[in-house]
């Protein structure tokens, strides 16, 4: 491959996304447009952010790397990141915007008046949001690699700083004009490369992928195991979604809850068009560039592609896809960042604030830190941790690893979000026994896999914990709230007031 | 001739009240009042708002389940259903691949139109007379044909 085209493609969107992140920052002053970009995004340009936002690595690279090694089975990756928002529109979307809260933990506190369930919350928004960000610098690094041979940590560094300038100067508003331009970048990207790839196969005489009939067919030999792990990657997925802290965040930037609904019909839309490619891709891959699965690169197969079909004629479309896939970690990386600093930063303020309140001022006479200034300390922190990570561990197949992030957000926030919302007799000690329950059980996976027999017939439970840690997560959260039913929140009716009713009703929201 | 000071043999009809000034007079609450001052009627308003919205959802999940949630089993077990081919192509890819998104848009789609047809009739109960203010144009629009 060509290097100086990957490089000036590399540059080109690096620059891209500053340059639209700095014109952000002209009209961003206040806390709130810093957080929510004053809650005034119109739908079709929150929708193209949310779909900039969450088609991560995972998705632009990661999908067709799955489908080239494993097949038909693997097509149920990006159907479960689609459906995942058809859930999120039918139980959460709209109430969510209307409970008026910034991120989950701020949910957490209005529906159950507890700061334990907050500082709960906060930890685990920390930690789904440190395991998605790691795969996507990961795959910075491997992509940087593979287009210009330069190591690994460059890919990797490079991202992180430029995801930290853009946050630190710029937060949500200046984030939403860089992700939605990001969207349509990264559709155009594997769009327009997957029209001449596919008509220069058809030029071959549109060969047949020649693999065995275990990749064509889905369950091909019906197993246990294997249906165990597609339904509990359609439960991760299904339910994650709702529970990614950078896709809760978006639906606070909306003016209301028809907005919120409106704009999660978009993203359904733009999500369905962009996962046809990636199938094609795959498909492409099996059949010209099938010796990936055995050098262990399988998610470098959208960037090779080009050349493997066309020769150096494919150089542009190649770096036209470096493009993408660059877009792809920056938008959400970005978010993620965005929305876990958001979280970190709230927290820094309140205990500033607090400490001011007592009249011990550990900072000194000035006392705390401004929310502004504490969500920009905070971007910078939590990228360190992830940073440091994406160096040292060892690296998986992005799909496969944000379905980790996932399998926690399914077994801790969709029980809290959608009982919250839902059922009146959600307490406090019943949500952070569920946060706790569904936390570890989810959580403990990507710790302790490394450690176990790979040949264990059991692995899978501990590879695919959703299908269990999500009744789990569900189970304790419900039990525990029966058990302690004194402690149902009094100002329970008025809130729910406040997450139903339409915004036209004029009614006391509490 | 019958004494004017007879009582009639049948039908004196007796007029029973009660003194119950201590009982509360009768208050007319609008709607609203109900639901801002929560009191059970206003409780009600609320509880059919969320028992009405939940059913909608609950609805997607089931339909979604019984489709898409049923696909990987129906590949599993149902003998050549995976191996059937439309144009050389295995009908699994072509479901899972592309027939299923647009699948999911209309669930969306249905969804969104029921929820908001939901919460228009919330707003004519509690607020006779008011326009569905605070909606955007198609909402409007579909009121108006809904009447």
């Amino acid at each position: 491959m060509n290097a100086t085209y990957g490089v000036v493609a590399v540059v080109l969107v690096s620059l891209a996304t500053l340059t639209i992140g700095a014109f952000g920052l002209r009209i961003s002053r206040t806390t709130s447009d810093f957080y929510v970009a004053s809650r005034s995004v119109r739908p079709w340009l929150n929708s193209s952010a949310i779909g900039g936002e969450y088609l991560s690595a995972a998705s632009f690279l990661g999908v067709a790397g799955l489908v080239l090694a494993f097949g038909a089975n693997m097509l149920w990756f990006p159907i479960g990141w689609t459906a995942g928002y058809l859930l999120l529109l039918v139980f959460v979307a709209a109430p969510l915007r209307r409970s008026g809260a910034f991120t989950i933990p701020d949910f957490a506190e209005i529906r159950l008046q507890s700061n334990a369930v907050r500082r709960a919350a906060t930890v685990l928004v920390v930690l789904v949001g440190w395991l998605y960000l790691l795969p996507q610098f990961q795959g910075a690094g491997l992509t940087i690699r593979t287009v210009t041979g330069a190591p690994t940590w460059v890919g990797t560094v490079l991202v992180a700083t430029i995801v930290v300038i853009n946050v630190v100067s710029g937060g949500m508003r200046s984030i939403t004009f860089v992700q939605a331009f990001q969207y349509w970048l990264k559709l155009t990207a594997l769009l327009v490369p997957a029209f001449f790839l596919i008509r220069a196969w058809i030029g071959d005489g549109a060969p047949g992928p020649g693999a065995p009939a275990e990749w064509t067919l889905p369950f091909h030999a019906p197993s246990g195991p294997d249906l165990y792990v597609v339904y509990s990657v359609m439960i991760a997925t299904f339910l994650g979604t709702m529970g990614l802290p950078h896709v809760v965040v978006r639906f606070y930037t909306n003016p209301d809850g028809h907005a919120a609904r409106r704009t999660t019909l978009i993203v359904l839309a733009l999500l369905g068009v962009f996962y046809l490619l990636p199938t094609i891709y795959g498909a492409l891959g099996r059949i010209y560039a099938s010796d990936l699965i055995d050098a262990g690169r399988v998610d470098a197969v959208v960037l090779e592609l080009p050349h493997r079909i066309l020769g150096s004629s494919g150089d542009l479309l190649a770096a036209l896809l470096t493009a993408g896939a660059f877009a792809a970690f920056l938008s959400t990386s970005s978010g993620l960042t965005m929305s876990v600093a958001g979280v970190i930063g709230q927290e820094l303020a309140r205990s500033g604030r607090l400490r001011r309140r007592m009249g011990s001022t550990a900072l000194g006479e000035r006392g705390g830190i401004s929310s502004v200034t504490a969500l920009r300390v905070a971007a910078a922190g939590c990228v360190l941790v992830p940073l440091a990570l994406a160096l040292t561990v060892q690296r998986l197949p992005v799909a496969t690893s944000v379905t980790f992030a996932f399998a926690l957000a399914a077994s801790t926030f969709c029980p809290l979000l959608v009982l919250g919302i839902w059922w009146r007799g959600l307490t406090a000690p019943g949500a952070v026994a569920g946060l706790a329950a569904g936390g570890v059980g989810a959580g403990l996976a990507p710790l302790v896999r490394t450690a176990i027999d790979t040949t264990a017939t059991w692995r899978m439970f501990v590879d695919y914990p959703a299908a269990w840690s999500v009744p789990l997560g569900f189970g304790v959260m419900i039990a525990v709230s029966l058990a302690t039913r004194s402690r149902v929140p009094t100002r329970v009716s008025r809130t729910m007031v406040r997450l139903h009713t339409p915004e036209g009703a004029h009614l006391d929201r509490g | 001739m019958t004494e004017p000071s007879d009582p009639p043999p049948v039908e004196h009809r007796v007029r029973i009240t009660s003194p119950r000034t201590g009982a509360r007079p009768h208050v007319r609450r609008t709607a609203r009042e109900e639901i801002d001052q929560s009191t059970a009627v206003g409780e009600v308003y609320i509880r059919s708002l969320m028992r009405a919205q939940l059913r909608s959802a609950l609805g997607i999940l089931l339909v979604l389940m019984a489709t898409v949630g049923a696909l990987p089993a129906a590949f599993a077990f149902i003998d050549g259903l995976a191996e059937f081919r439309v144009v050389g192509i295995p009908v699994a890819w072509l479901v899972l691949g592309v027939g299923v998104y647009p699948g999911l848009l209309l669930l969306g789609w249905l969804y969104v139109r029921r929820a908001e047809r939901t919460e228009r009739a919330f707003v004519r109960l509690i607020q006779p007379g008011s326009t569905t203010r605070g909606q955007a144009g198609s909402g409007q629009r579909e009121t108006q044909a809904d009447r």
